[in-house]
């Protein structure tokens, strides 16, 4: 397979993974910002969670609110098969990629 | 549950969002804002909260903004930022003016705003300064309609007996200057301290200065105990801790009293109108036990922290009641006057003033304790920040419109391909925004270069870098550039879009050379704006030329004067007499005051039945010094020296012989001052002989008119002023002769400071010129003079960034015609006359309209002095020409580069 999705794509993809039906655009970044220890906007996760739904990545229903969003429901994304199909390529790419570094020699 | 009412800067937010981001994603991303709001008020606080709101929603409008409507697709923020780059790389030079004029007027308006930021927010530090007031009370040594911020001791106690709405009223007390030494240190090391004070022991229960060491409760409250803020503690006691420590102040006659440091304070901040070094407990102060009660000690500053909910309206009211009720004690026992007979009658008012006013307010305009800021300063600069602000946009508009006719065709193309008004809209919109976003930072960075002139010229210590990782300042960066943005921008996109696709594709619109009636208004309002800056800034330094020059009655020039004369108690005659043996000194005179600056007064009445009672200001001096001054006698004499009566005889001057009674040279005949006695209407009444009459000379600032003066000897113990520690200083006439260069002076000050080492080696060495302290009473005039010639210049320069680039506007539209005038015979000279006589005429205008603007506000400014420089008409004629020629010589380039063109190459295309 040869697209490639992004590293904030791909980092996006696992939270959602990781989040497992409770992703939504803040808990994502939490989730992103928790791991990579970096401040994202709320507006880059947004944008990035429709472009990956726009390729099929993705999949989203309203659903869920809570008393703090002021009783306004939020958008829970899930994982599609392609999506998850994705993230396994390019983990296997990047391990294939690993594999071929000749082994250095420590401590010489 | 009922959440509380969303703040107006969300709801605006809320409100753009609507617009702009498709309806589909509202509800979740309002969720995710509001929830994340929700998080950082918790974390962070409010306003970080609400800026990370507003940058958040901006964010997603523009990632999402796009989904509007399905139209406009091909119109993406990125397709527009392309295009806006494009255009600003084909016309260099307009976008270079158009940068470096909004650069220009954006860095002035940040830099004035930082400066007003810092005025207007002093004394915010403190916990309870919402229910802090100053007590001030009416000027009662002046006028009575004045507030002054002086008050007795016996208010405090009044408060305290009959008013319960106060939860703590508290004192601080001036104390002078103060010779002070640590004696533990074994050092002999005097500082002399003027920003000491004492106050009460509940000083910290109503003010929030924090401790580092020490109890804020308990730390004043034992007689002979002192509190240090931190780098005074340095000064003394080095890295030692200071607590427990002695600090012991010197009296004028050698006598050491001990305090003992119970606390050590932070330093003050700057942003504070109480600025001091150490505060000694009040009940050290020892005759405040006889005169707590008194009315008219009015060298205290007394502060009210009153309970919650109370009402200030209420409160004050409650007040008046104080003055006659308590005061008539004080005026009976000192002035031997009822209360109505002190008052004369008018009201003693008491004023609550709260706490964060006090800086700026602009009465009273004295504060013992500590700076007081100049309203009329801080709104001379902001108007000017605004003024430049608000011509460095137009110029924005002006050009953006002058080049509009250019992009024409591009707009036509655009609507002929079906582009929607709105988009179109938005494309200038960002186009402008996008233009102010990089002034900004270019301004942003000038500022940061410019600061330090800046901080000089202001006198100041204003930051930016501070500011930057402030949410307010980004907030308000961010608003500011949408607003300009929006505002510099509406006109030239609005004007542009309403285009007819088919006029526009025709070329109709480039030889109509549309909305120069726009153009030309705004091209007069910029130099009627700068004009009468210009003849503003004449009349300042005329002025200051003016006021430098005027007479003021005595020779101020040559005369030296050295201050701290009373901690030197008796050892001054030693000194006065070693320093007359210096022949470079002809003179050498003691005295209590120095001109400019003789504020003492009191109450006198002539003697004699039913004589009013005047108010006098009074100088206290030896025989030395009338002569020193060079003043002239109209009738009488000087002190003598070998007439021991004259201890407690006096000399007044004209105005004070008028407003006694006696009349003027003119109407006094044989019935002369001489020999009359004056009564000092307090106290004893004791009576003092005049035995002499001076000429009038101004004794203050030339601001104000000559007042009526009463002179008296230094060694007069029948007022009471008398011991009662005031400053007094030594003052000698240098020799010109005997000092031909700098380093001749740089030696005789010198000589003057090892006489006075020699005499006592602790007392701090000060001295000044005269005829400079004079100057020195225009030193915020001069200021003011210098920021004005600043933006001038600004103004100025981007007035004509603005006409240069509509000039070589108006060239570029022109030079088909000026081509063909040409090939019709027309000369170079003709061409360019005619070329310059249009923006000669606009510029004609503002003259026109500038000189009663400027006439106004000069009028209104020089109104503040009691002499001053007349109006003249030339001011105006140099100013109408300063402004022409320099109108002429940008236009001239402009209208001779259009003028010499080749016809042919101009025509080659039709």
């Amino acid at each position: 397979m040869s697209r490639v999705i992004g590293e904030l794509e791909e980092l996006i993809l696992l939270a959602v993974c990781i989040l497992d039906g409770e992703a939504y655009g803040v808990s994502v970044k939490k989730e992103v910002e928790r791991h990579t220890g970096r401040t994202i906007l709320l507006g880059a996760i947004h944008i990035t969670l429709y472009r990956l739904q726009d390729k099929g990545m993705l999949q989203s229903k309203l659903g869920g609110s809570s008393e703090k969003r002021g009783d306004r429901r939020k958008r829970l994304f899930r994982i599609t098969k392609k999506g998850m199909e994705q993230l396994r390529t390019s983990q296997d790419v990047r391990q294939k990629m690993w594999d071929l570094i000749p082994q250095l020699s420590t401590g010489s | 549950m009922n959440t509380p009412r969303r703040s107006l800067s969300r709801r605006l937010a809320d409100a753009l969002i609507e617009r702009w981001v498709g309806r589909v994603y509202l509800e979740e991303f309002m969720g995710d804002l509001d929830e994340m709001y929700e998080d950082r008020l918790e974390q962070r606080g409010k306003f970080p909260a609400e800026a990370m709101y507003w940058i958040d929603a901006i964010h997603l409008i523009f990632g999402f903004s796009s989904t509007v409507s399905k139209q406009s697709h091909s119109m993406f923020i990125g397709n527009m930022v392309k295009i806006a780059w494009r255009s600003a790389a084909r016309h260099k030079q307009f976008t270079v003016l158009n940068l470096l004029g909004l650069t220009l007027g954006i860095a002035t308006c940040v830099a004035i705003g930082l400066y007003v930021y810092e005025e207007t927010t002093y004394d915010n530090f403190h916990a309870n300064g919402d229910r802090i007031y100053r007590i001030n009370q009416s000027m009662i040594w002046g006028d009575w309609t004045e507030q002054f911020s002086g008050t007795g001791p016996g208010i405090t106690e009044a408060i305290r007996t009959d008013v319960p709405d106060f939860e703590e009223v508290t004192r601080i007390y001036f104390v002078g200057e103060q010779l002070m030494r640590a004696p533990d240190n074994g050092e002999a090391t005097h500082f002399n301290e003027v920003n000491l004070y004492a106050a009460e022991d509940n000083f910290f229960k109503v003010f929030t200065f924090p401790f580092i060491k020490g109890s804020p409760n308990t730390a004043l409250k034992e007689p002979h105990t002192i509190v240090v803020t931190e780098s005074t503690a340095k000064r003394y006691f080095g890295d030692a801790d200071p607590i427990g420590k002695t600090i012991e102040t010197k009296s004028a006659t050698g006598v050491y009293t001990p305090y003992t440091v119970t606390g050590l304070l932070a330093d003050v901040p700057s942003q504070s109108h109480l600025k001091f070094d150490m505060l000694y407990s009040l009940s050290s102060v020892g005759e405040l036990k006889t005169s707590k009660d008194t009315w008219i000690w009015t060298i205290f500053g007394t502060y009210g922290l009153v309970r919650e909910g109370t009402d200030i309206t209420a409160l004050t009211k409650k007040l008046q009641a104080l003055p006659p009720k308590y005061a008539s004690r004080t005026t009976q026992s000192i002035f031997n006057q009822t209360f109505e007979q002190f008052t004369k009658g008018k009201p003693w008012t008491l004023y609550l003033q709260p706490l964060n006013d006090i800086y700026l307010a602009k009465e009273p305009t004295f504060n013992r304790f500590g700076p007081q800021g100049n309203p009329k300063f801080v709104m001379i600069f902001g108007a000017i920040g605004v003024l430049v602000l608000l011509l460095s946009s137009i110029n924005f508009m002006n050009l953006s419109t002058a080049r509009s006719s250019n992009r024409a065709k591009e707009v036509g193309v655009r609507k002929v391909l079906g582009s929607a008004k709105t988009t179109l809209v938005r494309q200038f919109i960002i186009e402008s925004m996008l233009f102010v976003g990089v002034s900004t930072v270019a301004a942003l960075l000038l500022v940061q270069l410019s600061l330090n002139v800046f901080n000089t010229i202001a006198e100041k210590q204003l930051s930016l870098v501070a500011h930057l990782t402030n949410p307010y300042f980004f907030g308000t960066l961010i608003g500011f550039m949408l607003i300009v943005g929006l505002a510099a921008g509406s006109y030239p996109s609005l004007y542009l879009s309403a285009f007819k696709p088919v006029e526009t594709l025709k070329g109709k619109l480039r030889a109509g050379f549309k909305g120069t009636g726009i153009r030309n208004g705004l091209v007069v309002f910029q130099f009627t704006v700068s004009i009468a800056l210009i003849i503003c800034t004449f009349f300042v330094q005329k002025q200051l030329a003016y006021t430098s020059t005027i007479d003021v009655g005595i020779s101020k020039d040559h005369v030296l004067q050295i201050y701290n004369m009373h901690q030197l108690g008796k050892g001054v005659d030693v000194l006065k007499a070693k320093l007359q043996t210096n022949p470079a000194l002809t003179v050498v005179a003691q005295s209590g005051f120095l001109p400019p600056n003789v504020w003492g007064g009191d109450r006198y009445r002539a003697e004699g039945p039913d004589q009013p009672v005047v108010d006098l200001h009074y100088m206290r001096c030896d025989e030395n010094y009338l002569p020193l001054l060079q003043t002239k006698f109209i009738i009488g004499r000087n002190f003598d020296p070998t007439n021991a009566a004259d201890k407690f005889n006096i000399i007044i001057n004209e105005e004070a012989a008028r407003i006694l009674g006696y009349g003027s040279k003119e109407t006094w005949g044989d019935e002369t001052p001489l020999g009359k006695h004056v009564v000092q209407s307090f106290g004893p009444e004791e009576k003092l002989q005049i035995i002499g009459v001076v000429k009038n000379f101004n004794f203050n600032s030339v601001k104000q008119k000559i007042e009526p003066l009463l002179v008296m000897h230094t060694d007069n113990d029948k007022h009471w002023s008398y011991s009662a520690g005031f400053p007094s200083y030594l003052s000698m006439r240098i020799n010109p002769g005997s000092v031909k260069s700098g380093d001749d002076l740089q030696d005789l000050i010198n000589d003057v400071k090892s006489e006075l080492a020699k005499v006592d080696p602790a007392i701090p060495f000060r001295y000044s010129f005269m005829d400079e302290e004079f100057d020195d009473t225009f030193h915020e005039e001069r200021k003011m003079s210098v920021v004005l010639n600043l933006f001038t210049v600004l103004a100025i320069v981007i007035a004509c960034l603005g006409l240069f680039g509509l000039a070589a506007f108006s060239a570029d539209q022109r030079k088909k015609e000026l081509g063909i005038r040409k090939l019709h015979g027309a000369s170079t000279s003709h061409l360019v006359f005619l070329f310059s006589s249009e923006f000669t005429r606009l510029v004609g205008l503002s003259i026109i309209l500038a000189t009663p603007i400027a006439w106004l506000l000069t009028d209104y400014w020089l109104s503040n002095f009691a002499y001053r420089t007349p109006i003249s008409a030339l001011v105006f004629v140099v100013a109408g020409v300063v402004a022409l020629s320099i109108a002429a010589f940008t236009v001239g380039f402009q209208s001779l580069s259009a003028a010499n063109a080749n016809p042919a190459e101009v025509l080659k295309n039709e």
